[in-house]
């Protein structure tokens, strides 16, 4: 759960004194979006992501290249012209939920890990979290999911976990879904399991409703596609 | 009128899975009893099932796993592997039958004794990886005769056609980096239906990349959406490969009234769906075709749907 469990350890760094070429060729080199910029011990001073290399290269130099004195005027740039100073960082002892929450929040793509002396110890990125989430998903292995619409009061989940465990039917994942009907709960189980349709049977016959596949959803619908809510009686 | 193999044995009938599993007994007898409808048995050509020679399945399966899967038949473990893999004692020897039987059907087919054929056999084989059984299958029948049509008779192309409901994990997890076997397979969306593989942007991988193809259908989908995608898909896509043979690994479980699967075909369809393989095989592979029988659960259904897989066989 925390986030030294999920960072990628081996992180590729760069100094502030290198050239903006370089950073361009570690970047394609390690298929990566984002460099940490340290100083010695580790240090991080900065940040230097593609986007800040695209933003310093003229567009001409992409298409048809440029000038021999624009190419000198680049060769000149260094990383600590066009990083990013003023890093979002997480600390190793933050979890998976923080770092999706911070992620979130401040739109960047990766965040280094730093201990508390400001010493980097690795980054996690969109792709470590989107790993995470895969494993929670249980989608690496065989089996089949499920819909079940619930009312939101204490116990439902239970019974439909014992219902199908006497099936002798494993789960991958339960998933609950929110912001779904009012007083609505969506429930997900991804089932180790080809057979399915008898523990839909059994649902079905003690009362649950099975919802269609092509209305699931598993998001929250942006603010203008959720239906209204229904008026309180 | 066409030389079509039929391969059943009662013996198929002795691999029991538990209570509660759709893959039954039940599902055999209810194709023959389709197919002897209106003195199409009569018609066809029977293949004899034979244990199969150990160096055909271990072309495919790791001797670990065949040894693995054997001692749990001999001890008596009623499951193996997956808890979807219910089985009983006989399960391994009528395993090796059905692939036995099913190399037969692809040596007379390959020395020209025989057009095409169906092998209506159990258990299944598709969802089988290298040394894993899951999703009702052991040995993976179709990766088995790919490769022996391959090692015995020289083919450098051979096709596979998967239009069970559910994708062929192992079948295409055997192939995927390999060139000279072409695995398509139609199925409902992994996100909604096991086994969970089988993507649009599943291509193959290394060498074999661009040799497997995947046809994702949505739930609630029908007969239109299928035929739209096998002529943007499969057609072209087998076009180009011309395989020297075909193997169909032909699941029913799409039909609408198939309770393992939210897709919607009909029958026609699936008439429909046969006959253009077949036509594929007539135009690329010499008319040569193997069809072997994958899923498909509804015993209402499966007496018609084999009654006319195999006569479009015969029709050619």
């Amino acid at each position: 759960m925390f986030v030294s469990r999920s960072m990628t350890r081996r992180v590729v760094t760069i100094g502030p004194e290198a050239s903006i070429f370089e950073v361009q060729e570690l970047m394609a080199q390690n298929r990566i979006r984002h460099i940490p910029v340290v100083e010695e011990g580790d240090k991080l001073v900065g940040i230097v992501s593609d986007r800040d290399l695209r933003s310093a290269l003229p567009f001409r130099y992409l298409k048809e290249g440029v000038s021999p004195e624009e190419q000198e005027r680049l060769q000149r740039l260094r990383v600590k012209d066009i990083m990013t100073r003023e890093v979002f960082t997480i600390s190793p002892a933050y979890t998976i939920q923080d770092a999706l929450l911070m992620i979130q929040n401040s739109k960047v793509g990766a965040l280094p890990v730093v201990d508390e002396d400001g010493r980097l110890k690795g980054i996690l990125s969109v792709r470590d979290l989107l790993r995470a989430f895969i494993n929670v998903l249980g989608i690496g292995q065989p089996g089949t999911l499920l819909c079940i619409l619930v009312e939101e009061k204490l116990g439902q989940l239970k019974k439909i976990v014992d219902a199908i465990t006497e099936m002798g039917v494993g789960f991958g994942s339960v998933l609950v879904a929110r912001y779904w009907e009012e007083d609505k709960r969506a429930v997900f189980p991804y089932l180790l399991t080809q057979n399915v349709a008898q523990v839909k049977k059994k649902l079905q016959a003690m009362g649950y409703t099975l919802l269609d596949p092509m209305q699931w959803y598993l998001d929250q619908l942006p603010e203008e596609d959720r239906p209204p809510d229904k008026p309180k009686p | 009128m066409k030389r079509t193999g039929f391969l059943y044995d009662e013996r198929y009938l002795l691999h029991k899975t538990g209570p509660y599993h759709p893959e039954v007994p039940e599902r055999l007898t209810a194709i023959y009893e389709g197919i002897d409808q209106g003195g199409l048995l009569e018609k066809l050509i029977r293949i004899p099932a034979a244990l199969a020679e150990p160096q055909w399945i271990l072309n495919i399966h790791t001797a670990e796993y065949v040894k693995r899967f054997e001692a749990a038949c001999r001890t008596g473990k009623q499951m193996f592997d997956s808890p979807d893999n219910q089985m009983c004692a006989q399960t391994y020897e009528i395993a090796l039958l059905a692939v036995g039987g099913i190399l037969e059907a692809c040596r007379q087919v390959m020395e020209g004794r025989l057009d095409n054929a169906f092998c209506a056999v159990r258990p299944p084989g598709h969802h089988a990886e290298v040394s894993r059984a899951m999703g009702f299958c052991y040995f993976n029948n179709v990766a088995i005769a790919a490769r022996y049509i391959q090692k015995q008779f020289g083919c450098t192309r051979v096709g596979i056609v998967d239009f069970d409901v559910h994708h062929g994990n192992g079948t295409q997890h055997i192939f995927e980096d390999d060139p000279t076997v072409y695995y398509y397979s139609i199925h409902q969306h992994p996100s909604f239906a096991y086994p969970g593989t089988g993507r649009e942007f599943e291509y193959g991988r290394g060498d074999g990349y661009g040799f497997t193809k995947n046809s994702p259908v949505l739930p609630g989908q029908g007969d239109e959406d299928y035929r739209r995608l096998l002529e943007r898909d499969l057609f072209p896509a087998f076009g180009d490969y011309k395989p020297e043979a075909i193997i169909v690994s032909a699941g029913f479980d799409g039909h609408r009234d198939d309770d393992m699967s939210d897709t919607k075909l009909s029958t026609e369809f699936y008439t429909w769906m046969m006959q253009q393989i077949v036509d594929m095989a007539n135009t690329h592979s010499r008319g040569r075709l193997v069809s072997v029988l994958e899923g498909g659960y509804c015993l209402n259904r499966l007496p018609e749907l084999a009654h006319h897989h195999v006569e479009i066989l015969l029709n050619g």
